[in-house]
């Protein structure tokens, strides 16, 4: 059995009247891929962002490593291990390259001097290009070109690298090959399977089933604020999983037609 | 001289930022900066050749004199700007800062050192309260500090009973370091051109090499990608509120010592006027790009413009025709090289 990084115990939240997670309880084991499925709606975003610490939980438990934790921010989240890629752009589209990826962890001199603090240029560029090159963005990206001048499977691929240059635990993608090209979403699934292989955990949450029975190792499913199914991808298939989000059961209604 | 130095700093910076020479040869001349620098130029050049007068030493001390003023304040709006928001409410904290601080020497007898530290205190106060509201309730800078703006004139006004109060003109520490003045041949500066200048580069410093500067630019750029790798987005916001807040009093206290009078009604309308100078240089109104090195030149131009159409005669009801024409001018310009920059 591998050892388990992340556990989610009875998550509970609500937006006014809108109960956006219901109970839900989840594990996540060390260079596992977990795809977590659903309707739009279904609570998945809110359940991430609860773990990245974008907002505080209403009631449950949050294991890191089997160690209770509480995530108040980010910033903690950050230093849990837990880095997040989120499904609304997490880049700033007016800086360049080598300011986002060191974006809140700015290498500096004098740090005594706290956020005024210079940054160190020379080391921020190097750096920026090593990690360009590391994860295989070939097409020869300048660390000091603006986010802005860069395509969307250009900018997933940013925010994927600096993901994985903090050497964390966990690595959240909400819905990353959204508005991707073909060759953009293979370049996404290639470094989610790279990030399994270097012993990183993954949480992917997307509408496309295909891509989970490519790279994931097992499937969770969301409705309606609630976990309603959870499986391994070797016990399952395509018809099952759809009918499992959507709640009917295709597969009947499908042996029935035949 | 300041022509030179111009050129000098924006090539220098330009340049750090472009990857190789011949790029970064390129992005200065696409900079919005470089293109207000040109302008800047060229309107120089227009009203020197149009009033010899224009760069006569005492034209020069004259628009030195003023530039400091509402320099100081785009400063603080710059950064403000830059991160995503913005505050109106400069003008009236310009007139309400010296108003106090002279109530509190005239009419209750408090040191001169001790009033200006309370009138420092009260444009902190004035803007953590922007800043708060905008950040933590969520109303738009617009409406919070346009109602700060009424709140605070309205207190100049009723605490003076409308009346100009007479300005601390005794000479001493204070007024030298706010006030005072020097000879540079036939030039007469005032020490507020050091505070200007000194502020600049600190404000240069800040955005561009600082990591502070880095958090500014991403939070105005995207707040949401901000917070998620933990920039404290709201915290920067309200101490840029204060900032501002506190530069505009400072700006305020500067010229009532200059002219020696504190009237509840200075400064009015130069919230828009300083806005003005800040998006000329080419500061995005959005937020996400700001340049101070722009903000010098917006500064300067504006100065320039107010003052040399007075030189070359036109009608003073039609100044602020010219004015906003060149405003315009200049935004549909950074407009159009900012078209050209995402195309190609
Ligand atoms: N910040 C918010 N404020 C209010 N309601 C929200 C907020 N975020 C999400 N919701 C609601 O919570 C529910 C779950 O949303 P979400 O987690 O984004 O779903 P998914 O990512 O699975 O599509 C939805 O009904 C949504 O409208
Ligand atoms: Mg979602």
């Amino acid at each position: 059995m591998m050892q388990e990084v992340l556990r989610l115990q009875n998550l509970q939240k609500s937006f006014g009247s809108v109960r956006a997670l219901k109970n839900a309880s989840l594990t996540l084991r060390e260079g596992e891929v977990v795809a977590l499925l659903g309707d739009n709606g279904a609570g998945k975003s809110t359940l991430i962002k609860a773990i990245s610490g974008v907002f505080p939980i209403d009631r449950g438990d949050i294991y890191v490593r089997g160690e209770k934790v509480s995530i108040r921010s980010t910033r903690e989240a950050m230093d849990l291990g837990i880095e997040t890629i989120h499904q609304d752009t997490s880049l700033a589209p007016d800086l360049s390259i080598a300011r986002n990826l060191f974006l809140g962890r700015e290498p500096v001199n004098l740090k005594w001097l706290g956020v005024f603090a210079p940054l160190d240029l020379a080391e921020l560029r190097d750096a920026a290009s090593a990690l360009l090159k590391r994860v295989g963005i070939s097409k020869k990206l300048d660390a000091d070109a603006l986010v802005s001048t860069l395509s969307g499977g250009e900018r997933q691929s940013i925010a994927i690298s600096r993901a994985m240059q903090f050497a964390a635990k966990v690595i959240i993608l909400d819905e990353p090959t959204n508005n991707l090209g073909v060759e953009e979403t293979h370049g996404v699934l290639r470094f989610v399977k790279e990030m399994r292989a270097a012993g990183h955990s993954v949480l992917l949450i997307t509408h496309n089933i295909h891509h989970v029975f490519e790279v994931a190792d097992r499937i969770i499913v969301m409705r309606r604020g609630e976990i309603v199914a959870e499986q391994t991808v070797a016990d399952t298939d395509l018809l099952t999983v759809e009918s499992l989000i959507t709640g009917a059961d295709l597969s009947a209604l499908m042996k029935r037609a035949q | 001289m300041v022509q030179q130095v111009m050129v000098q700093q924006v090539g220098a910076v330009t340049s750090e930022d472009g990857a190789g020479r011949a790029k970064g040869r390129s992005s200065l001349m696409r900079s919005p900066q470089f293109s207000s620098f040109v302008i800047l130029i060229v309107l120089l050049a227009v009203f020197a050749l149009a009033d010899g007068n224009f760069l006569s030493p005492l034209n020069i001390s004259n628009m030195m004199a003023f530039l400091p003023e509402l320099g100081i304040i785009a400063l603080g709006m710059t950064l403000l700007l830059t991160a995503g928001e913005f505050d109106l409410s400069v003008g009236a904290v310009f007139a309400l800062a010296p108003v106090v601080v002279m109530l509190l020497v005239q009419n209750a007898g408090i040191d001169i050192g001790v009033a200006l530290l309370a009138g420092l205190l009260l444009c902190i106060v004035i803007g953590a309260i922007n800043g708060v509201i905008v950040t933590k309730i969520g109303i738009s800078s617009f409406l919070v500090t346009l109602s700060m703006l009424l709140i605070v004139r309205g207190a100049a006004l009723y605490i003076t009973q409308g009346f100009p109060l007479k300005s601390w003109d005794q000479p001493g520490f204070f007024v030298t370091l706010l006030a005072g003045s020097f000879n540079i041949g036939a030039f007469r500066f005032y020490t507020s051109l050091w505070w200007f200048i000194g502020l600049s580069l600190l404000a240069v410093y800040v955005l561009r090499y600082a990591k502070l500067g880095n958090w500014i630019s991403a939070i105005g750029s995207n707040r949401n990608a901000a917070v998620a790798r933990g920039v404290p987005a709201d915290a920067v916001k309200i101490w840029l509120f204060i900032l501002t807040s506190v530069l505009a009093g400072l700006a305020g206290m500067i010229s009532a010592f200059r002219i020696s009078a504190a009237s509840p009604v200075a400064g009015t309308g130069y919230e828009l006027e300083v806005i003005a100078m800040v998006v000329v240089g080419g500061t995005a109104l959005t937020g996400g790009r700001g340049t101070i090195l722009g903000t010098i030149v917006g500064a300067l131009m504006l100065r320039a413009i107010r003052n040399g159409i007075v030189l070359v005669g036109v009608p003073g009801l039609a100044y602020n025709i010219f004015v906003g024409v060149i405003i315009l001018a200049m935004l549909i310009l950074h407009a159009l090289l900012q078209k050209n920059a995402a195309r190609s």
